[in-house]
């Protein structure tokens, strides 16, 4: 719709992409909630991955077929690396299923960025991060309270030992803060400014290279520049989104981790 | 199972990754925000114009003394 | 053009603490490489290092809102 309102005017200035690109109209309405075109794509995601691994795991042959091979590394890669060895080998199985979910989701979500005909990364609408990081939030406080006891779980957390006393009444503070407030707030702002910027900037510069093309001239000679450029970014866009699905479900470990040991 | 006090459990820290480096600057931003913010609501009581920044020093100061006492110790 | 100075001043001021860290993380990779068993006596000083190189980082980044 954009490309087409790009072609229609006549002589106008370019118009950069801004927050207003990811506001999508809603396509139907269903009991009155507006479905809009990021509600699909969370649904497809939601589909894709409980198809893959409904249909890895179905065969369950003790040799596996391809399909189930890549289905058993995919969930082997983060029951080991983000859980077994950071939460430690006797607390870590309770879970891997939520760590398995958390970056199966967010991985398929951001990848959606790149897809041809989807090309939208639900994440970088606030909501979906909120949420993922309040649950994540909600799950190492409580892990922590029904370890340690109320009480015990804030008192290790905000009076780290080794510190001489009058300095606690300085640090308490922060740590209390650290725990309840910037934790969560930091994992989905990550999320989010990531996902937002890389969509805003493969926008620029495809829709700058089509905008070059059209003005005809100097401009159009060096469009494939930017088109070029567009590729590579989509490129950089692809490592940048597997990299953050995986420091969310990281971070997620490793508080969990920590309210686990909650070590002095 | 035993229930062992907290200050006599083996210290079992998580292995250090790459999650530790936004961890650090998780403690770092909160701390900025506590003490700034500390200083900026004397400011408004007070009407002076001073302890805003004063709050935000001592807030840095202090949380890399915090990144000190948990990541910066054998 | 519209904008802020504050957020051209605080890009201008993040060349620092980026070179800072991209130092102190590129001497832990060094002594790591060169002697392997040194890896945990050095990450407590490569964070420590980052630490005090990122609080200017952010230093600057809450200024630039607030002011």
């Amino acid at each position: 719709m954009r490309t087409l309102a790009l072609l229609s005017t006549e002589g106008e200035g370019f118009n950069p992409p801004g927050a207003e690109d990811f506001e999508l109209p809603p396509l139907f309405t269903i009991a009155g909630f507006e479905v809009t075109k990021v509600t699909l794509l969370v649904f497809l995601s939601v589909v894709l991955i409980g198809a893959f691994f409904y249909l890895a795991a179905r065969r369950g042959a003790l040799v596996p077929g391809r399909l189930q091979f890549a289905g058993e590394g995919a969930y082997s890669f983060v029951r080991n690396q983000l859980g077994r060895d950071v939460i430690g080998s006797e607390d870590f199985k309770k879970f891997v299923p939520f760590l398995v979910t958390l970056f199966f989701f967010i991985l398929v979500n951001n990848v959606f960025g790149i897809v041809p005909f989807l090309q939208f990364p639900t994440m970088s609408h606030i909501g979906y991060p909120a949420a993922l990081a309040a649950i994540s939030f909600f799950v190492y406080n409580t892990v922590g309270i029904r370890r340690h006891g109320f009480v015990n779980y804030f008192k290790a957390a905000m009076f780290p030992p080794g510190v001489p006393k009058p300095v606690y009444v300085i640090l308490s503070p922060i740590e209390l803060m650290t725990i309840l407030f910037t934790r969560p707030l930091t994992l989905a702002m990550r999320l989010f400014a990531n996902m937002f910027a890389g969509h805003l900037l493969l926008l620029v510069f495809i829709l700058g290279g089509e905008y070059m093309l059209h003005s005809g001239g100097f401009a159009a000679i060096l469009s494939p520049f930017a088109f070029g450029f567009g590729i590579v970014l989509t490129f950089f866009e692809l490592l940048v989104q597997v990299l953050q699905a995986y420091i969310f479900t990281l971070l997620s470990s490793l508080y969990i981790a920590g309210a686990l040991a909650e070590e002095h | 199972m035993v229930r062992v006090p907290m200050d006599q459990q083996p210290s079992s820290r998580p292995p250090a990754g790459p999650g530790d480096a936004y961890v650090i600057i998780a403690y770092l931003l909160s701390g900025m925000v506590v003490w700034g913010g500390a200083g900026w609501l004397l400011d408004h009581w007070l009407d002076t114009g001073f302890f805003t920044v004063i709050g935000l020093v001592i807030g840095a100061a202090a949380s890399v003394y915090l990144v000190y006492v948990r990541y910066g110790r054998q | 053009m519209t904008g802020t100075l504050n957020v051209v001043g605080y890009g201008l001021s993040a060349i620092g603490p980026g070179i800072g860290v991209g130092l102190i993380f590129a001497a832990y990779i060094n002594g790591t490489a060169r002697q392997p068993e040194a890896r945990g006596i050095l990450q407590p000083i490569a964070f420590l290092g980052f630490a005090l190189a990122e609080a200017l980082a952010l230093f600057g980044l809450v200024l630039a809102f607030i002011l």
